[in-house]
């Protein structure tokens, strides 16, 4: 018996991992189809000229589109929108989903209910959520500002305003996205052990400093995935943003990169030039995929 | 001071629930007010006569049965595609520690999360427009289910990972095959995974926008455009168009409220592994 599990042992790990390279191969089939093989179509059209509906005969011209989108004032606009998105987003989720995983750690009765409800706004229809918030946010007829005028004289022009608009979009993403931040938070919590937590208390330390040298400290490596998991998201913003500000209105205010690249092929027809502006949005993810190997298997 | 606390919790929580689920009401509210009451200001709450108009032009739209059924169809197929593709590859990753492409399919995974959907779509409009896939059925499946696979693929290693390897070495010591084991010892115990991981994977695809407003046309419609499609009109119709959002919403909100352990279990497996 113990012979035989010797010989086998070989030959059963080498089987395992036939098996396994076998097993990914449909992933693989997908991968490629859908990213591998379009990502390459993307750089080749953009080195050449071609239009949606091109009257000239499309041909290399090199380097161009890059150097168009480099030269254009709205795409470093666009990169600033992005970031504005990405850090104002984080200042209002962070603290929220924290504060929020925080409370139903607590484990008050009550609250599998609240916890249910409050992750109701993650698993919505991204556009449904999007008009509903235009209407709510609409500067005559909307609650919103109903609401707010019974409070101050003038409220915002939500979204007819450049820095309005660019507010109201980091209200409806986070709206969108605390519920996220609580759940992984919250996971997180339940997963530390209590003595740390509960020593410092018997020591003297106070709630809040218990939180903030013991608990949050801990927390750094689930903020860290959050962290880089919002900055892919808000990357690849679009529903909300053509929704809510109708492709990134008023004027380029809430243009990201993304609906940048989607305007420039698909509104302009521009389709190689979108396509330069994809590569460029793709290399610049690669801080992220670095730091996501770094961090955590995460996808 | 104690009791103080825990009556502040309680007012942040109620608060909170308030925000998440106020935006839900007023869609439901405007879906069912005569169109008179939906820019009534100040705004009426609970004091107007409900009617289904809204639902009946709705569903007088021509090709509205036609768009739900897709989105119907669509998610189910591609859901339950994207699934058996990730579980396989999950198995893969989840046990062996080695196997020929396993570092590129990690990475692989990883970018796929990360690149934004618009970069692929660009080309891809192309190729589909010039192959003759625009506003196709299988296309819009197969690209929804590529789509979600790096994040049900993670999901899922995650579930395989929690079954005893002992389990699967005793069944192989008895002489099961590879094929045997997986299919009679491991899957029974990952259907609980397989169960959540299906669940979020149709709601993403569900609710997906960016891929059907570009690549489909009239026959492979979706809710989603169908819903957008209220904006593009001048004059904008919100009691229609609530009515709309609210279809979408309401099989979300029931799975929501039948399986709301499971998905909160899902990514809770899935973050401390984060």
């Amino acid at each position: 018996m113990a012979k035989a599990g010797i010989r086998q042992a070989p030959s059963l790990e080498a089987g395992r991992r036939r098996l396994a390279a076998l097993l990914a191969l449909p992933a693989w089939a997908f991968l490629i189809a859908v990213f591998a093989l379009p990502i390459l179509g993307a750089v080749w059209l953009s080195f050449r000229n071609e239009t949606l509906g091109a009257f000239v005969p499309p041909r290399f011209v090199g380097l161009e589109n890059y150097r168009t989108a480099l030269a254009d004032p709205r795409f470093w606009e666009s990169i600033g929108t992005t970031l504005w998105l990405i850090v104002a987003g984080l200042a209002v989720q962070l603290p929220l989903g924290i504060g929020l995983a925080l409370l139903l750690h607590r484990n008050l009765r009550g609250t599998a209910l609240f916890r249910t409800v409050l992750i109701v706004p993650m698993l919505l229809t991204p556009v449904a959520v999007g008009l509903m918030w235009r209407f709510m946010l609409d500067t005559d007829f909307g609650i919103i500002n109903w609401a707010l005028g019974q409070l101050m004289e003038r409220p915002p022009n939500w979204l007819g305003a450049r820095w309005p608009a660019r507010f109201a979009v980091v209200i409806v993403d986070s709206w969108l996205s605390v519920p996220f931040v609580m759940l992984m938070v919250l996971a997180a919590l339940s997963s530390l052990p209590r003595g740390p937590a509960e020593a410092a208390a018997i020591d003297g330390a106070g709630p809040v400093q218990v939180f903030w040298f013991v608990t949050l400290p801990a927390l750094v490596p689930v903020i860290l995935v959050v962290v880089m998991i919002r900055v892919v998201d808000v990357v690849k913003l679009f529903d909300i943003l053509f929704i809510v500000t109708q492709r990134g209105g008023p004027g380029t205010a809430t243009q990201t990169l993304g609906l940048l690249t989607y305007n420039t092929g698909f509104i302009f027809f521009q389709i190689s030039r979108a396509a330069a502006l994809g590569v460029l949005l793709t290399l610049m993810l690669a801080p992220i995929y670095f730091l996501w190997r770094r961090v955590g298997r995460t996808p | 001071m104690r009791r103080a606390g825990v009556l502040a919790s309680y007012l942040v929580l109620a608060l909170a629930a308030f925000v998440a689920l106020f935006p839900l009401f007023w869609t439901v509210s405007t879906s069912v007010k005569p169109r008179a009451d939906t820019f009534a200001m100040p705004p009426r709450f609970f004091d107007f006569a409900p009617t289904m108009k809204n639902y009946e032009a709705i569903f007088a739209t021509r090709g509205f049965a036609q768009i739900y059924l897709n989105t119907i169809t669509i998610t189910a197929a591609s859901t339950l595609l994207c699934v058996a593709v990730s579980t396989l590859a999950a198995y893969a990753l989840a046990r062996a520690p080695r196997f020929r492409g396993r570092r590129p399919l990690e990475v692989g995974l990883i970018l796929t999360r990360a690149v934004p959907t618009i970069v692929i779509m660009v080309p891809l409009f192309q190729i589909a427009s010039r192959l003759g896939l625009y506003d196709n059925h299988l296309m819009l499946i197969g690209m929804y289910a590529a789509v979600n696979i790096p994040f049900a693929t993670w999901l899922m290693t995650s579930f395989v990972g929690q079954v005893p390897l002992a389990l699967e070495e005793s069944a192989a010591v008895d002489g099961a095959s590879a094929a045997r084991i997986l299919w009679f010892v491991v899957l029974p115990l990952i259907l609980p995974g397989m169960a959540a991981t299906t669940i979020f994977v149709a709601l993403l695809t569900w609710n997906e926008f960016l891929i059907p407003v570009m690549l489909a046309g009239n026959s492979a419609r979706t809710l989603p455009v169908f819903i957008a499609g209220f904006i593009s009109a001048r004059n904008l119709d919100w009691g229609p168009m609530a009515a709309a959002s609210t279809l979408a919403i309401v099989p979300i909100a029931l799975v929501t409220v039948l399986a709301q352990r499971m998905l909160v279990g899902g990514l809770s497996t899935g973050a401390v592994k984060g």
